[in-house]
């Protein structure tokens, strides 16, 4: 008894069997380029899956860090401006006493000089509780309230937080989002601390001649606080530029660091369109082969001897 | 000697023309599932007479022995030990693929990371109405996606309870079937054609059963089979004319514990111990994704109680629930998150608290763990899948080397039916040439 070297119908499901696989592969080709994904589940590339999942998880986090960061370049490009105004109020009112401290200004004078400085304090005022688009106070620190707030007597006294917040802006940096009213409009005059408020009631007290004998004099002393007022804010000035430069270099990093990964992620999940479409083609040859030889061989039966 | 001429010619064309029914019977049956092709086992017939020194014999022809039908006892059992393998590998890879579609497709990862980036943009503006709605909607999103999981994972694992329990019960039908099988062997004569029938139902009875559950058959010599279950336990599932049955039972964590006529067993392979073993799979996700709802919800409901809401109160509890199947919003509406420090004042844009939260689900948080779970599922996947590619391999050369050895061939057989069809014209030949000698003899004059 000779054992058949094949029976027919393992020759048939063999057949068939590898027929089908090869179909099986060009349609999952197929499907890699309809799609232009390479990985249809995780378990297609846990590694590479994984990877993907981290990816995107660093991009939504980094979107809302670009937000964050516009906002943080808005909230301090506000302050900046609002910081530019007040040196110009504060520049006439140096002006307004360098007239003041001529002795050729007479008391009418004077009164008027007094009356456009308290005008421009309360200019300042305004100016020192302007609040940013999403409605904080920009020079307040994290106090919901208005930075600087009058009492019945007319004294302006600052309300906010002694810090600012810090937010951040990309790559797990943080920025303090603006400055306090104390960075900004407190100096030295005379050798004590005071705030531009302050020093502007005292002037227009001493220019009206209710606490100084000769308000002239007075005016001229006062010209060194007017400096030191415009230096602390151009420092102020300055310490906001470096924060939006600083804001400008982390989110060009970012966007590197985003291209970086939008690169990887391509090349974890895309499909490498010149491999697939080849690979398609090679697995159809193939399958174009081995039905032709399907048929030559399945027509090859001794019956038609017969 | 003329008469017996035209008897042996006559056998032979007995003899040939069985065979040629026997060629028939093979090439009718070629695509027959399990059958097994049979040959006509032919002896001489011949007689022998001895007085002292004296021998002589005389040619009577030949008989028809009996119908030969191949065994391959080896073959077979290879091919029902590697479908045993490859049915409880992919049973096992189809429930562990299911599992992680529906993780997958809850889409709880990206809800998590949605929920993360909701804090990050509260951050920006903490005292924000439409921002804190935004994150408590997120959160009430992340929780409506665990209880997804937790439901379709859930429902894969009846799914799969309900699918052990009809193996099982075709399990005890294979093995009822198998009992009545034994009863017609011992009734039925070896070496006949309704015996080879019988022995092909119990060569596909026995694939069949090993399908869904590792056996190891033994044989008595007129081919009546005892079925004992493969692997440590042992049990004996079917005994000469007796079949036993199994049984399951769930257990509290969902998995299945198996019996064979009230004695616990553990099923070595098959369809069942792979329905098994996805079955305890199943049950481990889940207790990974109850782990990470409760990590989830202890993060939240910490860092709201070491915080203050905008009205100045202590943060109340984020979440409510235990698990990844009752997690819901405990917070009334947004204004509720804590984002300040404790004691920072009603209406304070301090984000102290906000920061120390957002590091708690940044490093190694939830998101980091759900990912961790997704991993190992698709790697378990992955590894499943190749192991089952390798089985399948060998379960299709095992069934092959069986097709080739018993199966039909068809050129084989048209072979055959040349061979017999000039056998029996010879044999025909030979009864007209003993017609033509008798006519001789008669003609004699």
């Amino acid at each position: 008894m000779i054992a058949a070297p094949n029976s027919t119908s393992s020759f048939y499901a063999r057949s068939l069997g590898q027929m089908a696989a090869l179909r099986g592969a060009a349609e999952g080709l197929q499907g890699q380029i309809a799609t232009g994904e390479r990985l249809e589940r995780g378990s297609d590339d846990p590694i590479a899956s994984s990877r993907l999942r981290a990816l995107a998880r660093q991009e939504r986090l980094a979107e809302i860090d670009e937000g964050k960061a516009n906002s943080a370049s808005l909230s301090l490009e506000s302050a900046s401006s609002a910081m530019e105004d007040m040196s110009d109020l504060i520049i006439r009112a140096r002006e307004l006493a360098v007239q003041a401290a001529s002795d050729s200004t007479g008391e009418a004078g004077r009164e008027a000089i007094a009356t456009e400085i308290d005008e421009l304090r309360v200019q300042l005022l305004d100016l020192a509780n302007l609040t940013d688009t999403s409605g904080r106070s920009l020079f307040g620190g994290v106090n919901p309230s208005p930075a600087y707030v009058t009492d019945a007597s007319g004294t302006v006294s600052y309300a906010g937080s002694a810090n600012v917040d810090t937010v951040e802006v990309g790559l797990g940096i943080e920025v303090e989002r603006g400055l306090t009213g104390p960075d900004v409009l407190s100096f030295e005059a005379g050798g004590a601390s005071t705030d531009v408020f302050a020093f502007l009631s005292a002037f227009t007290a001493d220019l009206r001649g209710t606490t100084a004998a000769d308000p002239a004099a007075a005016a001229r002393d006062a010209l060194a606080g007017f400096d030191n007022a415009l230096d602390s804010m151009n420092r102020s000035q300055t310490v906001l530029g470096a924060r939006l430069a600083w804001i400008d270099n982390v989110q060009f990093s970012a966007s590197i660091r985003g291209e970086t990964r939008s690169e990887e992620q391509s090349e974890l999940g895309d499909v490498d369109l010149t491999e697939a479409i080849t690979q398609l083609q090679q697995t159809l040859t193939v399958l174009e082969a081995s039905q032709a030889s399907f048929t030559r061989l399945s027509s090859l039966s001794l019956f038609d001897s017969i | 000697m003329p008469a017996s001429l035209i008897n042996i010619g006559q056998s032979g064309a007995a003899a040939a023309r069985s065979s040629l029914e026997v060629t028939a019977q093979n090439i009718a049956n070629a695509q027959t599932e399990g059958y097994v092709r049979r040959r006509l086992d032919q002896q001489e017939v011949s007689s022998r007479g001895t007085v002292g020194d004296f021998t002589s014999g005389t040619f009577n022809g030949v008989r028809i022995g009996g119908v030969y039908r191949p065994e391959t006892p080896l073959l077979l059992s290879q091919m029902r030990s590697s479908n045993s393998s490859l049915s409880q590998a992919s049973a096992e890879l189809d429930a562990l693929k299911t599992s992680e579609l529906s993780l997958e497709q809850s889409g709880l990862y990206e809800a998590l990371v949605e929920f993360e980036a909701s804090f990050a943009q509260l951050e920006s503006d903490p005292l924000d109405a439409s921002l804190r709605s935004n994150t408590l909607e997120q959160g009430r999103n992340l929780a409506g996606t665990f209880q997804l999981a937790h439901s379709s994972l859930q429902e894969g694992g009846d799914f799969l309870r309900q699918d052990a329990q009809n193996t099982l019960g075709e399990i005890n039908q294979l093995a009822q079937d198998l009992a009545k099988l034994n009863n017609s062997l011992t009734r039925s004569e070896p070496n006949t054609g309704g015996h080879a029938v019988l022995l092909d139902s119990r060569d596909n009875l026995l694939k069949e059963l090993s399908g869904r559950i590792g056996i190891t058959p033994s044989f008595t010599p007129l081919g009546v089979v005892n079925v004992e279950l493969s692997g440590g336990s042992g049990g004996a599932l079917v005994t000469g004319t007796n079949a036993g049955t199994m049984t399951a039972s769930a257990n509290g964590d969902g998995t299945l514990a198996f019996a064979l006529d009230g004695a616990s067993v553990s099923p070595a392979s098959g369809r069942i111990a792979g329905q098994a073993s996805a079955l305890s799979a199943q049950a481990g996700l889940l207790s990974d994704l109850d782990a990470l709802a409760a990590s989830t919800i202890s993060i939240l409901n910490t860092a709201q109680a070491s915080g203050s809401a905008p009205d100045g109160s202590t943060g109340q509890p984020f979440f409510s629930g235990t698990g990844a199947g009752d997690i819901g919003i405990a917070l009334a509406d947004g204004s509720g998150i804590a984002t300040a420090p404790a004691g920072a004042g009603a209406n304070s844009l301090n984000t102290g608290n906000l920061a120390s939260l957002r590091s708690a689900l940044a490093n190694g948080g939830p998101a980091a763990q759900a990912d961790s779970i997704l991993f190992e599922l698709s790697s378990t996947v992955r590894n499943r899948d190749t192991a089952r590619a390798a089985l399948e391999t060998i379960a299709q050369s095992a069934q092959s080397s069986l097709s080739a050895a018993t199966e039909v061939d068809l050129d084989e057989e048209a072979a055959n039916l040349i061979r017999f069809q000039q056998s029996f014209q010879a044999s025909g030949r030979v009864i007209q040439v003993a017609n033509d000698l008798f006519d001789t003899i008669l003609g004699i004059r």
